[in-house]
C-alpha cells in the first residue's frame, strides 16, 4: 500500500557525533521507542553516498517519513532534499554535542538528550503528511492596479510587459494623477542639473496602446472579495453601474493628497493669493510654460520668490505632519529653477533648517541650483506678513543668529505628501471619553474613504504603518504588507518622488505577479515562500469561537454566515497563529500541527522526581531564537542538559495545550523564545510574539490550578544575535528549578 | 569543475549583498533560472557586518536568515562564491559572461565541523572585523562568520603550500580539502544581467585632517558597527582601540568623505541615519553615562526617519553641533582625539576632546575601482546610469545610487522585474 | 563715504551678493558655500576673526554690506590656504578674502588703524618704487608704523635677528640708500599702471552695466 506510513531513521555519526554519543543506543531508541521501521547509521550522512542510501530506501523500501538525525535543520539543507516524503531533522550536532561540554561526567545526560531528540523526531514525522498545495485557486494572470497616477501607470505598463493583463482603475476622469500636473520633474539622470520632462504623457500613451490594459476612469473599487488568484473586484462608475472582474493580485497605487495649507495661517495661506503651495506653483509654471510667471494677485511678473521648506511638516503642532516628505527640498530647487529659466535675475531664496537632497543626484542638483544663483538660508520662518511691496517673510536666521525678514513677490510653501490610504483596520478605537470629548468640542469627524473595500473580517483596507502610510514594517522586505497579494506602491506607501515611485511600481508589480503565480501553484508567499502546506480545518469540532479569525495577523480568515472560519488559503502565510489560537485544536497543517509538536513533547523521557533530572521544554522561533542557539553552541556557549528544544514556525503558533500537557506530564519548566514585540516588532508574522505573551499571561491560572509556581513558565524576546543570551536564558530556568524544586507531576 | 547550466533564459546576478540576493531570490521564486555571482566567500554582503538597522533597530541577520533559507530551498538559484564576472559581451537576450572563480580549497563535502580550523596554527587578518580588536586575526582555515552561507570553510590562499595547509587536509575526515584546487573560468550564456556590486566604505585615511591613519581612537562607522556584535572584535563592548577604555563620550562626524569635492561629491544618504542609530548604541551600553555628539551639516532624516531623529534628539545625552569638523589632533597623554571647528549656528569655536571619534564614512560604489567588464553608462560618481544603451544590464541597489537597505531592496526588486521581462521575451520568441 | 561707494550702494541697492559677484575677485563663488564651517575651523588665526569666512558669506547673502565691507575680518587672512584645501565646495576662500579686502579698500571702507591694511599699503608702496621689495626699509617702516617710541622698542627687540641677517648676508645695510631694483623699472611701473587702469575700467564698466 503506497499510502502506508513508514518511518526511516537515519543517524549520522560524523562531525564528532559518533565520538560523543552511543550510536547503538540511538539506533535502539529509534527502532524501539521511535518505532522506526528502518534505522541506519552513516559516518558521513550528507555525503553523496549517505544521501543515496536514504534515497534508495525511499525508492526501494517504501520509506516515506524521514527522521534525519545529524546536524541542525539549518545546515546541509541542499543535501537532504527529498521530494514527496515527510521529513524532520534531529539536531544532534548543534543541538546536543555542541550544546554540551565534553567530559565523562556529562556523557550520560548528553546521551539522554540525544535519545530524547531521536524519539521526538520519529514521533514528530509520524504525525506529518506531505503537503500537496492548496488548489483553491487557479493561475490567474491578471493584476488590478488602483490609481492612474505615475505609479499606477508604471505598474500597469510593467505588469503588461511581463505578460499579465491589467485592470487599471482611476477615480477621476483622466489618467496622470498629480505627477501629470507637474510642469517638470527633478532630474533622474546625470548631470542632475536641469529639471526634466515628467514622461507621464508617454506613459499614458503606452497604457492606451496596450491591448491587455483596460482603463476604467471615473471608477472606484466598491468591493474586493476573495484571495490571491481569485480576487473578485466590483468596479463602480460614477453613473452607478457596477461590473465584476476577477484578478490574480492587486497593486494599490492610490498616491497622495496635497497637504491642506489652510492649516498654516501663520504663513498667510488663504489670506493672500501670493502665498501658494508647491503643488499650486506647478500649475502657475505650467500656465507660464517657460515664460515669465505672474503673480496670482495682480498678474505682475514675479521678480522675487521665497520658498519656505518644511511648511507644516517635521512638526508636532496640531494639523502638521510629523514626518519629512523627503521630496520637497529637491522640488523647491526645481521650482526655483523655473523662475531662473525665464529670468536669471529673479531673486529666489530657499529657507530651510536641514537641506535634504540625499543620494547621488541630490547633491549635484543642489549645486546646480546654487550655480544658477538660488540662495539658500538656514532659517526658521515664523510668519509671512502681507505688506505694501508684497510679502514680508519673517524668519530667524540660524547662522547669523538673528530675527530678520525678507521681501518677496511670491511665497511658496514646501508642503508635504499626505497618503491617500483607506481607513486603518487596526486604528485604535476611540474610548468613550475621547468620543465624548470630541462631541463636546464639536470636532468634525473626518471620514476616510475606503480604497479597496475589502470584504475581509479585519477591515476594508491595508493596515497603516505610521502616519497613514501603508508601508511595510520590514527593512529587508519593503513590500510585505499585511494583506497577501495586495502590494502598495508610490506615495501611499511612503513619501517619495516620481522616480522612486516608478521604481516602487515595478517592485510592487513583481510582487503582485509573483503572488498570483504562487497562488496558482498553491504555494505560500513570503516569508515561507514555497511552502505547500496550508491550514486544514476540522469543521465538526469547531465551536465558532472566532479566535482564529480575530488573531490572524494577515486578516486571511473570514467567517461564513454561520460563523465558521473560511481560511482563504492563498491569503494565508502559514505562520500557524490560528492553530495556536484554537482552543479546540481543529486547525493544523500537513507538516506542522498540534500533534507534530505535541508528539515531541510527549516523547521526552521524564525521569522520576528522585532522579534529580528535571526537564525544560524550550519552544523557540525557528527564524531567530533557534539559529541563535545553534550559533551559540557553535561558539561554545553551552546550555543546560535538561533542555529539550523544539523549533516552532512562530511563537504565535504555540497552542497552550502544549504547555498544559508538558506541565501535567512532569516537565519542570517551560521557556518560550520569540521575537521582539511592540511598535518595533521584529516578528515576521507580525503578532506571533505578542499573541504568545498574551496567551501566556493566561497560563498563570492553569499554573495555579495545578498548584505550580509561576516561575516555571517564562517568555522571552530573543534576537538572532543573542548567541550568548539565549543559552543563558535556558540556564536561568535550570537555576530556577534548582531553587524551587522539581515538578510534583512526575509519574 | 564547477558545473553551471545557463541559457539565454537565465538571469545573471552580480553581487550577493542584500540587493543581489533580493533580485536573485525574487526572480528565482518567479520560476526563473538565476546564477548569483559573489566575490566574497559568502553571500549577504555588507549587512552581515552590521549590528542593527535604522530606524527599527532590528538585526540584519534576522532578514538574512529568511533570505538564506529561501536560497537553500530554491532549486532555480545557483550561487557561485569567490567568483567575479571578468568579461561580459553580447546584447539583450544573449550575453556571454566570463566568470572567474578563485579556489576555496574546500569542496562541497565540507560539513563545517571546524576540525581544520582547530588543526592549523597560521593566522591572518580578519577582514570581517576590519582587523579590529581582540579578534583582528582569524585562522588560515576558517568559516568567514557565524552565519556564513554557504556554510563551507575557506582556506586562506596564503596558507597553500605551507605545512599548515597539509595539517588542515589531514584533519578533515570528509575529504573536503582539496589543495590542488585551481582558479576556474566559466563561460555562461545568459539573457539578462542584474549588476548589484554595492559599495565600499570610502578610504578614511584620505581625509587627512581627521587623522584616521594617525590617531588610534579615530575609527569609521563600519568599524564601530562591528564592536556591537557579541561575537565581534570586542565581544560586543564599545571600547576604544588605543587602551581598551570604555568609549563613553563618542563624537560622530558626518559627511566624512561625502558631499565633498575633495572626496565623494555625492551625499551617501545613509550616514546621518547611521550615526543617529549608533548614538543609541552608546546609550544602550552606558545609559546616562554615555554621551554622543553629532557634528553635521544637514541632518538628512527623510520620511519616517524624521520620527527616529526626533526620538534621538529627545535623548539629553545626545547633542548636535552644526559644523563640519576642521581637524582632529590627539592628546598624547590621554589618547583622546580633540576636535576643532566652529559651530556655525551662532559662530562658536570649539576644541573638544572625546573618548572616541566615529567617522560617518561615505559610500563609494564598488564599481569604479574594479571597472566594469562590459559596456554600460557610468556617471562621474561611479554609479550606473539608467540608459537605453545598457541593454539588458540593470543596476540594482548601491551600484545604481547611494541607498539605504530598504531602498536598495526596492531597487533590486524593480531590477529583477526588468530582467524577468527580458528572459520572458526570449522564452516567448523561442516558444 | 567715497563717491564710488555711494555709486555702488545706489547700483546694487537690492543685492549685495550681486555687487560682490561683479566686483570682488572670485566673488562669483560666494553663492556656492553650503555653510559647513570647515573654513572657519581651519583658520589658524580663526579666534581673531570677528566674522569667520563662512559667516561673511552668509552676511553677504543677507545683504549686510556695511558690516562686511567695514569689517576687519578679511584682513586677518594670511593666505595659508588651509580653508581652500578643505572646502568641500572648492570655494577659493583665500582669494575671496583678499578680494573683499581690496574692494573695501577701493571703496574707502577699511576700518581706521587696520594693521594689515596699513602693512599692505607699506608693502605696496615699497614694492612699486623699485619693483623689488626693500626688506630693510620695509622692516623699519613697519616697526615705526605706529609711532616712534614703539618703533624703537620693536627695533631693539628685533635687533639680534637683524644683525644675524646682516652677518649671513641676507640683508644689506646698503639697501637704506635707494636699494636694488628690477632691470626694467620703467616697464614694470608702466605695467602696474596699466593693470590699475584695467581694474578701474572694469569697475566702471560694472557700474554702468
Amino acid at each position: 500500500m503506497a499510502d502506508e506510513k513508514k518511518v526511516g531513521a537515519y543517524i549520522c555519526s560524523g562531525c564528532g557525533i559518533g565520538d560523543r554519543l552511543n550510536m547503538k543506543q540511538l539506533e535502539m531508541t529509534a527502532t524501539r521507542d521511535g518505532k522506526a521501521k528502518v534505522c541506519k547509521t552513516h559516518d558521513f550522512l550528507c555525503s553523496k553516498a549517505g544521501v543515496q542510501m536514504i534515497q534508495d530506501d525511499i525508492d526501494n523500501d517504501g520509506v516515506n517519513q524521514l527522521a534525519i538525525a545529524a546536524c541542525s535543520r539549518r545546515a546541509k539543507v541542499e543535501a537532504f532534499n527529498f521530494s514527496d516524503v515527510s521529513q524532520t531533522r534531529i539536531n544532534l550536532r548543534e543541538g546536543v554535542i555542541w550544546a554540551r561540554p565534553e567530559g565523562d561526567e556529562h556523557t550520560e545526560t548528553t546521551q539522554e538528550m540525544a535519545d530524547d531528540y531521536v524519539r521526538m523526531g520519529c514521533h514528530e514525522v509520524k504525525a506529518m503528511t506531505v503537503p500537496t498545495g492548496s488548489d483553491e485557486q487557479p493561475l490567474v494572470k491578471s493584476v488590478l492596479v488602483v490609481g492612474g497616477g505615475i505609479t499606477g501607470l508604471t505598474a500597469a505598463v510593467e505588469s503588461f510587459k511581463t505578460g499579465y493583463s491589467v485592470t487599471l482603475v482611476e477615480k477621476s476622469g483622466a489618467l496622470g494623477g498629480m505627477a501629470g500636473d507637474l510642469y517638470k520633474r527633478v532630474p533622474t539622470r546625470a548631470p542632475y542639473a536641469e529639471p526634466e520632462e515628467t514622461g507621464v504623457a508617454e506613459l499614458i500613451e503606452a497604457v492606451n496602446a496596450a491591448d491587455g490594459i483596460s482603463v476604467h476612469l471615473n471608477t472606484t473599487v466598491t468591493k474586493t472579495a476573495g484571495a490571491p488568484g481569485r480576487f473578485e473586484i466590483d468596479l463602480s462608475t460614477e453613473s452607478g453601474s457596477t461590473e465584476t472582474t476577477t484578478v490574480g493580485a492587486i497593486v494599490q497605487a492610490s498616491g497622495m493628497k496635497a497637504y491642506d495649507a489652510n492649516q498654516l495661517p501663520e504663513f498667510a495661506y488663504g489670506k493672500n493669493a501670493d502665498v501658494v503651495t508647491n503643488v499650486e506653483l506647478e500649475a502657475l509654471a505650467k500656465a507660464a510654460n517657460g515664460g515669465s510667471m505672474k503673480r496670482p494677485s495682480d498678474g505682475k511678473e514675479i521678480k522675487s520668490v521665497t520658498f519656505i521648506q518644511c511648511a507644516g511638516q517635521r512638526s508636532e503642532k496640531e494639523g502638521h505632519l510629523s514626518y519629512c516628505s523627503g521630496f520637497c527640498c529637491n522640488t523647491s530647487i526645481k521650482q526655483a529653477m523655473y523662475f531662473k529659466e525665464s529670468n536669471p535675475n529673479a531673486d529666489t531664496t530657499i529657507l530651510f533648517t536641514d537641506l535634504r537632497t540625499p543620494g547621488a543626484g541630490g547633491e549635484d542638483f543642489y549645486r546646480s541650483g546654487q550655480k544658477k544663483g538660488i540662495l539658500f538660508s538656514k532659517g526658521e520662518v515664523s510668519e509671512v506678513v502681507p505688506s505694501a511691496e508684497g510679502l514680508e517673510v519673517k524668519f530667524n536666521d540660524l547662522i547669523l543668529g538673528e530675527e530678520t525678514s525678507m521681501q518677496a513677490d511670491l511665497v511658496v510653501l514646501a508642503t508635504g505628501q499626505v497618503p491617500n490610504s483607506g481607513p486603518d483596520p487596526y486604528a485604535a478605537v476611540p474610548t468613550k471619553e475621547e468620543k465624548e470629548a470630541a462631541e463636546a468640542s464639536n470636532t468634525v469627524e473626518i471620514s476616510v474613504e475606503s480604497i479597496l473595500n475589502l470584504d475581509y473580517r479585519q477591515g476594508t483596507d491595508l493596515p497603516h504603518l505610521s502616519n497613514g502610510f501603508t508601508d511595510s514594517h520590514f527593512i529587508c522586505f519593503p513590500y510585505e504588507t499585511r494583506r497577501t497579494g495586495i502590494y502598495s506602491a508610490g506615495p501611499v506607501r511612503r513619501p517619495m518622488d516620481t522616480l522612486q515611485a516608478q521604481d516602487d511600481a515595478m517592485g510592487a508589480a513583481l510582487k503582485a505577479i509573483q503572488s498570483a503565480e504562487n497562488a496558482g501553484q498553491g504555494r505560500a508567499a513570503h516569508p515561507r515562500s514555497g511552502d505547500l502546506s496550508y491550514p486544514l480545518f476540522r469543521k465538526e469540532g469547531c465551536t465558532q469561537c472566532k479566535r482564529c479569525t480575530v488573531e490572524c495577523p494577515f486578516g486571511a480568515i473570514n467567517e461564513d454566515e454561520r460563523g465558521f472560519p473560511q481560511f482563504n488559503e492563498s491569503r494565508c502565510r502559514r505562520c500557524g497563529t490560528c492553530m495556536g489560537a484554537c482552543p479546540v485544536r481543529v486547525i493544523s497543517f500537513d507538516n506542522y500541527s498540534v500533534d507534530t509538536v505535541g508528539n515531541q513533547i510527549k516523547n521526552v523521557d521524564i525521569p522520576d522526581e528522585f532522579d534529580e533530572k528535571p526537564r525544560i521544554l524550550v519552544l523557540a522561533c525557528e527564524n531567530d531564537a533557534y539559529p541563535a542557539l545553534d550559533m551559540g553552541a557553535k561558539n561554545g556557549y553551552h546550555y543546560s542538559q535538561w533542555a529539550r528544544v523544539i523549533p516552532v514556525r512562530c511563537l504565535g503558533s504555540v497552542n497552550t495545550v502544549w504547555l498544559t500537557d508538558a506541565l501535567s506530564e512532569g516537565y519542570d519548566g517551560v521557556v518560550l523564545m520569540g521575537c521582539q514585540k511592540g511598535d518595533d516588532y521584529q516578528c515576521h508574522f507580525v503578532k506571533g510574539s505578542e499573541m504568545a505573551t498574551m496567551r501566556m499571561s493566561k497560563i498563570a491560572d492553569t499554573l495555579q490550578q495545578l498548584n505550580l509556581e509561576e516561575e516555571r513558565v517564562s517568555t522571552y524576546e530573543v534576537a538572532i544575535t543573542d548567541i550568548q543570551r539565549a543559552p543563558q536564558l535556558i540556564n536561568d530556568m535550570a537555576d530556577t528549578i534548582e531553587k524551587i524544586g522539581m515538578s510534583p507531576f512526575k509519574f | 569543475m564547477t558545473e553551471v547550466i545557463a541559457t539565454n533564459q537565465t538571469i545573471l546576478v552580480v553581487g550577493g549583498g542584500v540587493s543581489g540576493m533580493t533580485a536573485a531570490l525574487e526572480a528565482a521564486e518567479m520560476g526563473k533560472k538565476v546564477v548569483l555571482v559573489e566575490k566574497r566567500a559568502f553571500i549577504g554582503g555588507r549587512i552581515t557586518q552590521l549590528y542593527k538597522y535604522f530606524p527599527k533597530l532590528c538585526h540584519p541577520t534576522c532578514g538574512l536568515e529568511i533570505n538564506q533559507r529561501r536560497a537553500k530551498m530554491n532549486p532555480n538559484l545557483t550561487i557561485l562564491t569567490l567568483a567575479q564576472v571578468t568579461d561580459l559581451t553580447g546584447s539583450e537576450g544573449n550575453y556571454s559572461a566570463k566568470v572567474t572563480i578563485s579556489p576555496r580549497y574546500v569542496n562541497e563535502n565540507c560539513t563545517a565541523c571546524g576540525d581544520c580550523a582547530k588543526a592549523v596554527d597560521a593566522e591572518f587578518d580578519n577582514e570581517f572585523n576590519y582587523g579590529l580588536g581582540a579578534m583582528k586575526k582569524r585562522k588560515g582555515a576558517y568559516l568567514p562568520y557565524n552565519m556564513a552561507h554557504p556554510q563551507t570553510y575557506v582556506l586562506d590562499p596564503a596558507m597553500i603550500g605551507t605545512e599548515d595547509a597539509e595539517k588542515a587536509k589531514a584533519a578533515c575526515k570528509y575529504n573536503a580539502i582539496d589543495l590542488e584546487m585551481q582558479e576556474e573560468v566559466l563561460e555562461l550564456n545568459i539573457g539578462a544581467v542584474i549588476w548589484a556590486t554595492g559599495w565600499r566604505p570610502y578610504d578614511a585615511a584620505k581625509i587627512q585632517p581627521y587623522g584616521y591613519d594617525r590617531i588610534a581612537n579615530v575609527i569609521t562607522s563600519v568599524e564601530f558597527e562591528r564592536m556591537m556584535d557579541a561575537s565581534g572584535p570586542t565581544g560586543g563592548k564599545l571600547i576604544r582601540p588605543s587602551d581598551g577604555k570604555e568609549a563613553k563620550d563618542v563624537a560622530f562626524i558626518q559627511c566624512a568623505g561625502s558631499r565633498d569635492r575633495n572626496h565623494l561629491k555625492h551625499c551617501s544618504r545613509i550616514c546621518c541615519m547611521a550615526s543617529l542609530k549608533q548614538s543609541t548604541y552608546v546609550s544602550e551600553q552606558f545609559a546616562d553615562s554615555g554621551k554622543s555628539t553629532i557634528y553635521y551639516i544637514d541632518i538628512r532624516a527623510i520620511d519616517r526617519f524624521e520620527d527616529f531623529y526626533k526620538k534621538v534628539q529627545a535623548n539629553k545625552n545626545v547633542s548636535f553641533v552644526k559644523s563640519k569638523v576642521a581637524n582632529i589632533i590627539e592628546d598624547k597623554a590621554t589618547g583622546n582625539p580633540i576636535l576643532r571647528g566652529v559651530d556655525t549656528e551662532g559662530y562658536h569655536r570649539y576644541e573638544q576632546p572625546h573618548d572616541l571619534v566615529v567617522l560617518a564614512i561615505g559610500m563609494e560604489p564598488s564599481l569604479n575601482e574594479a571597472g566594469f567588464p562590459g559596456e554600460v553608462v557610468i556617471n562621474e560618481h561611479g554609479f550606473i546610469e539608467r540608459d537605453e544603451s545598457n541593454g539588458a544590464i540593470f543596476a540594482a541597489g548601491c551600484a545604481a545610487d547611494a541607498l539605504d537597505v530598504n531602498r536598495a531592496v526596492q531597487s533590486a526588486t524593480a531590477a529583477s522585474l526588468r530582467a524577468i521581462q527580458v528572459v520572458n521575451r526570449v522564452a516567448g520568441a523561442e516558444g | 563715504m567715497s563717491e564710488l561707494n555711494i555709486a555702488m550702494v545706489e547700483k546694487y541697492r537690492n543685492s549685495f551678493l550681486h555687487e560682490v559677484e561683479a566686483n570682488v575677485e572670485e566673488g562669483d563663488w560666494v553663492k556656492m558655500c553650503m555653510q559647513c564651517g570647515v573654513c572657519s575651523g581651519s583658520c589658524p588665526l580663526g579666534s581673531h576673526w570677528e566674522h569667520s569666512p563662512q559667516k561673511l558669506f552668509m552676511m553677504i547673502r543677507a545683504g549686510k554690506r556695511e558690516e562686511v565691507l567695514s569689517s576687519d575680518s578679511m584682513w586677518m587672512c594670511t593666505s595659508c590656504y588651509n580653508c581652500v584645501v578643505r572646502c568641500p565646495r572648492e570655494v577659493p576662500i583665500t582669494h575671496i578674502m583678499h578680494g573683499l579686502a581690496s574692494y573695501a579698500k577701493r571703496l574707502g571702507l577699511v576700518p581706521k588703524g587696520q594693521q594689515t591694511a596699513k602693512f599692505a599699503q607699506h608693502f605696496w608702496d615699497n614694492l612699486v618704487k623699485k619693483g623689488r621689495v626693500n626688506e630693510l626699509k620695509l622692516g623699519l617702516n613697519l616697526y615705526f608704523m605706529n609711532g616712534f617710541a614703539e618703533g624703537v622698542k620693536t627695533s631693539l627687540k628685533m635687533k639680534d635677528i637683524g644683525l644675524g641677517m646682516l652677518k649671513t648676508k641676507r640683508m644689506s645695510p646698503m639697501e637704506i640708500f635707494g636699494g636694488h631694483k628690477v632691470k626694467d623699472l620703467d616697464g614694470f611701473q608702466a605695467m602696474v599702471k596699466k593693470a590699475q587702469e584695467i581694474e578701474t575700467a572694469r569697475i566702471e564698466k560694472n557700474m554702468n552695466a
